[in-house]
């Protein structure tokens, strides 16, 4: 799971003032997870990163191979690159070091964020995110 | 006025022991913080920011 729209309002509502980076924690029991996974880093190779990373979380949970190829084909994306990238694994890697780190921190639950490294777990309203930002803000002086 | 030596030393170490009490109060009101790596992760908005989410997802 992720948090799609109350993180694209937070970022729209504190412009200039929130980094937001993306770790993969795909889990290990659901079909598509890592190939979805695969598939944003693939679309990023291409400079839609985020695109592809706001189709699959409208699009979700159909995430099969053909459906994420033909989301790359509907964001304008280089299919036959894109397709390669995915069937060859190339971020594999990428992702096992993200999952690696999830585990370690002995993660649970996506989606889980750090706001300047405070834990939040799960879902949660507009309002609660912003409380925290905006602590965040007055201790750093903005 | 002036209080007898020991006195005075005596409200020395309670007053040490006054804002040691403070100085752990402030740090428990501290929320504890974790520090993840960001590596090479795909990320958006200014590098400088003052603050910084990093999101665990799974787009399933």
């Amino acid at each position: 799971m992720a948090a799609g729209p109350t993180v694209k309002e937070l970022l729209q509502a504190y412009p200039d003032q929130i980094r937001l980076v993306i770790k993969n924690y795909p889990y290990k029991y659901r079909d598509f997870s890592k190939i979805a996974a695969e598939a944003s880093l693939a679309a990023r190779d291409q400079g839609k990163y985020w695109e592809m990373h706001d189709i699959l979380i409208t699009r979700s949970p159909k995430l099969d191979r053909a459906s994420l190829i033909a989301y790359a084909g509907e964001l304008g994306l280089d299919v036959k690159k894109f397709t390669e990238a995915l069937d060859s694994g190339r971020h594999a890697k990428a992702i096992e070091d993200d999952l690696q780190l999830a585990e370690a921190m002995d993660l649970y639950n996506t989606p889980t964020f750090y706001i300047n490294g405070r834990q939040v777990i799960g879902e949660r309203p507009y309002a609660y995110f912003k409380r925290i930002i905006d602590e965040e803000l007055q201790k750093a002086g903005r | 006025m002036r209080y007898p030596p020991f006195l005075t030393i005596m409200m020395k170490q309670v007053l040490i022991c006054l804002f040691a009490l403070l100085l752990s109060g402030l740090a428990q009101a501290e929320p504890p913080r974790v520090d993840v790596p960001i590596g090479d992760s795909p990320s958006l908005g200014p590098a400088n920011a003052p603050v910084t989410i990093i999101e665990f997802i799974d787009f399933q």
